[in-house]
């Protein structure tokens, strides 16, 4: 299935970690990147992706701010969030769904729990993981 | 990524053992997968460079450069186990040739200082290292060094200073933790057990013991606690605190 994805981080070097774990998968596809979250929410209206890949903490705006002005986007629809951030917490996972997104990773498993996760949210299912392991649901 | 070893046809191929001696080797070592890949993806692009192995600690990249003998070590300052400013050392100890490049979040004087005493040749912020890395592989295959202007400020300002090239301002105010009780100090401070630390040194428990004793005994500190509050202070093991990030006022449904 193909996937179009637009990537969200402050750091280039991420980003180029990220980018080259999604482009091993067939179909799928980085359009764009972006390094904050106004930028992101640009980018999502000029490219109109499937999934956003999105940090948390990030200048000017942060991810979760930006998740919620890309849902509340009229001109945005089926389109999903995936967090992949530091932040092996709870409360902050809660904070991401409650804010739009349909997916969480934590930044340092993201090589094991991203692919699995980008697949689920981009079938509009929930893929959430902490550090200690993934919880994947419809 | 990981070219350790060559195939027999490979390994009978002179034209293949030409092509490999020519070639630039970097062994890399940083604890996330992800900015590994980024870092690779970033250094494979430039022609005659190769990345020859992966670790994903300083303990792992020591017995890796043993093996591989890499023309440039990069390292990560903040890796478990064995962080990246002792990694560095050791790794000079074993051999002075070896080019080692120090990746790390923040370049106070205190973290600049260390790496440039530990032997690093070249100095990176992580932030920067899409822009960086490259430059500063290039400087060391060219036999110069490579630091960011804050460094070469903190250089030059101690050259001034003090006549020679680097000073250090204040003496150290501290005893001098041997490399295996700063190595063991890192594990505990990480709260590894004695028994898990002798398990990861191949030593026994007991020894374990008297390097822990003889550490606090030297630094005067009183219990675990103290011990982690001088690993984070004197950059043994580093920790990242989450910036706080602004809630949304709870909504409240009539």
């Amino acid at each position: 299935m193909a996937v179009r994805i637009l990537l969200v981080d402050d750091h280039p070097i991420v980003r180029q970690g990220l980018r080259t774990l999604l482009e091993g998968r067939q179909g799928w596809e980085v359009v764009g990147e972006a390094s904050d979250g106004i930028e992101a929410v640009d980018k999502v209206e000029l490219l109109q992706p499937d999934v956003v890949v999105i940090d948390i903490t990030m200048p000017r705006m942060n991810g979760l701010e930006a998740c919620r002005l890309i849902q509340q986007s009229s001109k945005v629809s089926g389109l999903e969030v995936l967090f992949v951030t530091q932040h092996d917490s709870p409360q902050m996972m809660r904070d991401a769904l409650n804010a739009g997104a349909r997916g969480y990773v934590v930044k340092s498993n993201a090589a094991r729990d991203l692919l699995e996760a980008v697949e689920a949210v981009s079938q509009h299912r929930v893929f959430t993981a902490l550090a200690r392991g993934p919880q994947a649901s419809c | 990524m990981l070219n350790e070893s060559l195939s027999q046809s490979e390994s009978d191929n002179p034209m293949l053992h030409v092509e490999d001696a020519v070639k630039l080797h970097i062994l890399l070592a940083d604890d996330h997968e992800i900015v590994r890949r980024g870092l690779c993806a970033l250094l494979q692009r430039h022609d005659g460079w190769e990345v020859c192995g992966e670790a994903t600690d300083g303990r792992e990249a020591i017995e890796m450069a043993k093996r591989l003998k890499p023309d440039v070590v990069i390292v990560d300052i903040g890796m478990p186990h064995l962080n990246g400013l002792d990694t560095t050392r050791q790794l000079l100890e074993l051999d002075p040739h070896f080019k080692v490049i120090v990746l790390t979040i923040t370049d106070s004087d205190q973290v600049i200082r260390e790496a440039l005493d530990a032997g690093a040749r070249g100095f990176v912020l992580k932030s920067d290292a899409a822009r960086d890395l490259v430059s500063a592989v290039e400087a060391l295959q060219s036999k110069r060094m490579f630091f960011t202007p804050r460094v070469n400020d903190l250089v030059l300002a101690g050259f001034l200073e003090k006549g020679h090239a680097l000073s250090r301002n204040e003496p150290p105010n501290l005893p001098t933790l041997t490399a295996r009780e700063r190595e063991v100090t890192q594990l505990l401070a990480e709260g590894k057990s004695s028994k898990e630390v002798a398990s990861l040194l191949n030593l026994s428990t007991k020894t374990v013991e008297t390097h822990r004793s003889n550490i606090m005994r030297k630094l005067s500190l009183h219990s675990i606690r103290d011990l982690v509050v001088y690993a984070i202070k004197n950059n043994i093991i580093q920790i990242q605190m989450p910036p706080q990030i602004q809630r949304p006022p709870e909504t409240t449904v009539a």
